[in-house]
């Protein structure tokens, strides 16, 4: 793969040479963050559009933030503290599948439970990270914590791109028995829906996507990116085509922008951040959007 | 009169329905359901007939529901449910309700979609599936709201969504929960038509209802279960003044000598 990310690199370095492409694009950093951003774009507003049919928002915000515990516990176990992929992946599906199986088994409410797990798992990422940082600086985790394109490296790129080809090898096929198990779970079996093993397949996809966002935007900001472009592309939609094509064009146009943007104006703002502002920026467009269209919905009806 | 006549004669029998007399015969023997040290059914023992209508009534939390998940497979229950299927084995089932966000941009054409392919409902409806679905949503009087959305419709609208994927492929056991909750008048005496057409096809109908009055109109044999079976037979037989109105009242114990 390495091979191929060079190549991609030396070609548009040299149309930034040559002023086609912008100036900041002579490095290579600044291309490595544009590839993951329009990988990650349409990766995670794909599966926001499930995330939202399906009503698991708190849900993923709350493997996002165990994704920051995570990070405390790999680099207490000595992983290289820019890319402690091995104990993210763990404790975070450990992490998910835990918190699924206790939903299941319990049929506590789930906004109970989930706040619930998000607690411990914050608890116990703020104990070990206090023990960590007296051997790192803690600036180090600002990086992981809100993203930062600097560091992104083809190891990076290399596990963003696995994850990414499973989950759209995975979701698709699944896509619409995911969605009918959520509505009625006893229909979905009817249809042949294997309802149990989906709903874990799906948390694993939500975990592993989340993992590997994290160098781009960040373990506590990932979820957003996850929620906000599902949400903005709601507003504007009338059916699930329009739902699923908005949310991927909003998340990869917020992901490009947010990377852009910063550096070309050269505002040192972490690019999770800003990524999510920009996203941000969406979802209050179409919610005016979606104001006024109702408003002269109204008036039309009065008159 | 004649009129009427000649337009039962040449009624057209329901879309893709080619079956005649395929549905299964069904029967319960000592079913029992308990979760923990709550006994939800006990020694529930009835057969249902091949090609018939056969309701299901009585007191809400007594066991309907859990009898019907039972019936497909979903819950862990004792005793033995045989189902005899003679030809195909495709069940429809037309649930209570939907969960979902109402404000989701689902339109009743991805719902459909969703039901009957695996290729993403955001591609749209497969061309292949396309006939099959108008006709099931035109059996149901759907097809003109077909680009609605699902949270758009009245409750009764969506039932009749709910009704036209339990024809999708065409069942030969259908299986009701109270699909009547929500239902307008038309809605209602265009359930009767499909049920009854259906009925005449060779298909069981189990069907869970509290509308005594249609009960006894459309049931070929009905069962009222709490717990235990209250009654079971022909309506025409077990609904009686008093037991309708025991049933009614939400009386526990309940002696009948069957």
């Amino acid at each position: 793969m390495t091979a191929v990310y060079e190549f991609i690199r030396l070609q548009v370095q040299q149309w930034a040479l040559a002023g086609i492409a912008p100036e900041s694009f002579k490095y290579s950093f600044v291309i490595n963050s544009i590839l993951c951003s329009f990988l990650i774009g349409p990766v995670l507003g794909g599966i926001g559009t499930l995330v939202v049919t399906k009503r698991l928002a708190f849900f993923s915000q709350a493997i996002g933030q165990a994704a920051l515990t995570g990070v405390a516990i790999g680099i207490m176990l000595g992983e290289p503290y820019t890319s402690p992929y091995a104990s993210m992946f763990g404790f975070c599906i450990l992490f998910g599948l835990f918190m699924n199986f206790t939903k299941n088994r319990t049929k506590m409410s789930s906004d109970t439970l989930i706040g619930v797990f998000l607690s411990i798992s914050l608890a116990i990422g703020a104990c070990i990270l206090l023990y960590v940082t007296a051997k790192v600086n803690i600036h180090v985790l600002d990086n992981i914590l809100f993203g930062s394109i600097l560091t992104v490296n083809d190891t990076d790129m290399n596990v963003l791109l696995i994850i990414s080809f499973v989950c759209v090898l995975l979701g698709l096929p699944c896509y619409n028995r995911m969605i009918l198990a959520s509505f009625n779970p006893s229909l979905a079996h009817v249809r042949g829906v294997k309802v149990c093993f989906l709903d874990y397949l799906f948390i694993l996809m939500i975990t592993v996507i989340t993992v590997a966002s994290v160098k781009i935007i960040g373990a506590v900001l990932v979820e957003a990116l996850i929620l906000i472009p599902a949400a903005s592309a709601r507003n504007l939609s009338k059916s699930m085509k329009g739902f699923f094509v908005y949310s991927i064009i909003f998340a990869t146009l917020s992901c490009v922008i947010g990377v852009i943007v910063p550096m070309e104006l050269e505002i040192p703002v972490p690019s999770g951040g800003a990524v999510i502002l920009v996203a941000s920026c969406f979802f209050f467009a179409t919610t005016i959007v979606k104001m006024l269209g109702e408003r002269t919905r109204c008036t039309k009806k009065i008159r | 009169m004649v009129k009427v006549m000649t337009d039962l004669l040449t009624s057209q029998p329901l879309p893709d329905s080619h079956k005649s007399f395929s549905g299964p015969c069904i029967s319960f023997e000592r079913v029992g359901l308990r979760f923990g040290n709550t006994t939800i059914l006990e020694d529930i023992n009835f057969n249902v007939e091949n090609g018939t209508i056969h309701c299901l009534i009585g007191p809400n939390g007594g066991g309907k529901t859990c009898l019907a998940r039972s019936l497909l497979g979903q819950m862990p229950h004792t005793g033995r449910i045989t189902i005899n299927w003679p030809a195909g084995k495709v069940i429809g089932y037309v649930p209570q309700l939907l969960d979902f966000d109402h404000t989701l941009p689902i339109t009743v054409d991805d719902f459909m979609a969703m039901i009957c392919q695996d290729h993403p409902a955001f591609f749209g409806l497969k061309k292949k599936h396309h006939d099959a679905v108008t006709r099931s949503l035109a059996a149901v009087g759907m097809e003109s709201l077909r680009k609605r959305q699902m949270g758009q419709l009245s409750g009764g609208e969506r039932q009749r969504v709910l009704f036209a994927q339990a024809l999708l492929p065409s069942p030969d056991l259908l299986i009701l929960d109270e699909p009547m909750t929500g239902l307008d008048e038309v809605g209602s005496s265009l359930f009767e038509d499909m049920l009854i057409k259906l009925k005449n096809n060779g298909v069981t109908i189990f069907w869970i209802h509290h509308d005594l009055k249609q009960v006894k109109k459309m049931a070929d044999f009905v069962t009222c279960v709490n717990r235990k079976i209250l009654f079971s037979g022909s309506p025409a037989d077990v609904l009686t003044a008093d037991r309708i109105l025991n049933v009614l009242s939400r009386e526990q114990a309940f002696p009948v000598n069957l």
